[in-house]
């Protein structure tokens, strides 16, 4: 099965390598999803959540709030500011990064209803963990 | 000769400093390791953003996709106002960490000065503000705190200042100055041009097949890639910064063990030297009465 490498970094470091096997970024025109052998191609990214499949199946989900993406045949280098991963062992702990997720998303962006769909698709991708 | 209570009073003391001196570099090289961490991971975002800034740039230059009008790459004809931002410690007792910034803050306002053009400094840092206050410049603006704890967020909104200014063309030139960690034992000073910027400067990429931008405007694209590449910039020097502090101070604080040391054994020499004299005195005098007596 083809993967891909994705790798994401913010300022603090690297939060992300590892290969997968799609994975669906929020652009700044629109979301979009890779998959291997896909073209170059260079997109800004507005407040929202990458969406990772791996290898296995398992999903994750990454919240930012500002970045690029830079893709090519076999990588996606994902440069963010700020990213919160939703995941954790318990309810409570999910429940924790969600809201810190929130606070991220809102502090980055002022449009209220790209906000509304953000926090939406924040709660969904929360309950497929 | 001293008198001996004198001497061992001195001695305590000494050891007494000695004692503070050792443990402060135990700290720095504790701190000064957890600084390089963090100098090591930012790294990765370092190398991220010049890879993608030079492969963009390559590939506006390559297939001429828009020219490249913006001020972010263009340098004004006359250089009128220079925003001037340099990192110092908070905190002293680390040798010539901080007066070596200092200096060469110093020789580039000279420099401009004798240009004509107008120095606008801005200081992160304690030890920076204080000297400058003192010599009577005039500060835009000071932080401090943040050399002693970087954080991205403040770290850029200190730079945006400078960079919306830059924009509207109420100044020319920014210029980074930072004394940054070469490796444990030295530190360089670093004086960055941060705007403009200088597209040439990145190293040209072969390009194998053409970038997709997305907005489709590269200039769009770049721009915001520069902002973050200038906000990250100071961030980076501010932790480079604090990394090379720590190293100073170690160094320093080194030192000051080993003189201190030093110190002490040459104050035993002249303790036991001046116990041994006051003995053959008390000696000689007991010889003397008794040779009297006889």
């Amino acid at each position: 099965m083809d993967t891909l490498r994705l790798e994401i970094v913010t300022p603090e470091g690297l939060i992300f390598d590892q290969d997968v096997k799609s994975v669906t970024f929020p652009g700044e025109e629109g979301e979009f999803g890779v998959l291997p052998k896909h073209a170059s191609l260079l997109s800004l990214l507005k407040p929202g959540v990458i969406e990772i499949e791996l290898p296995d199946g398992k999903k994750e989900s990454i919240v930012i709030n500002w970045g690029h993406v830079k893709v090519d045949e076999n990588k996606a280098v994902a440069l963010v500011e700020g990213a919160i991963p939703l995941a954790g062992a318990t309810e409570s702990e999910i429940a924790k990064k969600i809201e810190e997720a929130k606070q991220l998303v809102e502090k980055a962006s002022e449009n209220k209803a790209a906000l509304a769909t953000v926090e939406a698709r924040i709660e969904k991708a929360a309950k497929i963990i | 000769m001293a008198n001996l209570k004198d001497i061992k009073r001195k001695i305590g003391s000494v050891k007494n400093t000695q004692k503070t001196t050792r443990a402060m570099k135990l700290v720095s090289t504790a701190k000064l390791r957890r600084a390089e961490e963090v100098a090591k991971r930012s790294k990765f975002f370092e190398n991220a953003i010049n890879d993608t800034l030079a492969e963009i740039a390559s590939s506006i230059k390559t297939y001429k996709v828009g020219g490249i009008k913006s001020r972010y790459f263009i340098e004004p004809e006359a250089i009128g106002v220079v925003d001037l931002i340099f990192i110092t410690a908070d905190k002293g007792l680390c040798g010539g960490f901080n007066y070596q910034t200092i200096k060469r803050v110093r020789n580039i306002i000279e420099e401009y000065e004798a240009k004509g053009a107008k120095v606008r400094l801005k200081a992160i840092g304690k030890k920076g503000i204080e000297f400058f206050k003192f010599q009577g410049y005039e500060l835009a603006e000071s932080v401090v705190g943040l050399s002693s704890a970087p954080e991205y967020k403040k770290a850029a909104e200190f730079i945006q200042a400078s960079v919306q200014d830059y924009l509207e063309e109420k100044i020319d030139k920014v210029i980074l100055v930072h004394n940054g960690y070469k490796n444990m034992i030295t530190q360089e000073i670093k004086q960055v041009n941060l705007l403009p910027i200088d597209i040439d400067g990145f190293e040209t990429k072969e390009i194998t097949s053409q970038l997709e931008l997305e907005p489709d405007e590269g200039e769009k694209v770049l721009e915001s890639l520069i902002n973050k590449y200038i906000e990250f910039n100071i961030y980076f020097a501010l932790i480079d910064s604090l990394a090379a502090e720590h190293s100073a101070r170690m160094q320093a604080m080194d030192a000051a063990t080993k003189n201190a040391k030093e110190m002490v054994e040459s104050l035993t020499i002249s303790y036991n030297k001046a116990r041994q004299e006051s003995i053959t005195t008390e000696l000689t005098e007991i010889i003397s009465g008794m040779e009297a007596m006889k």
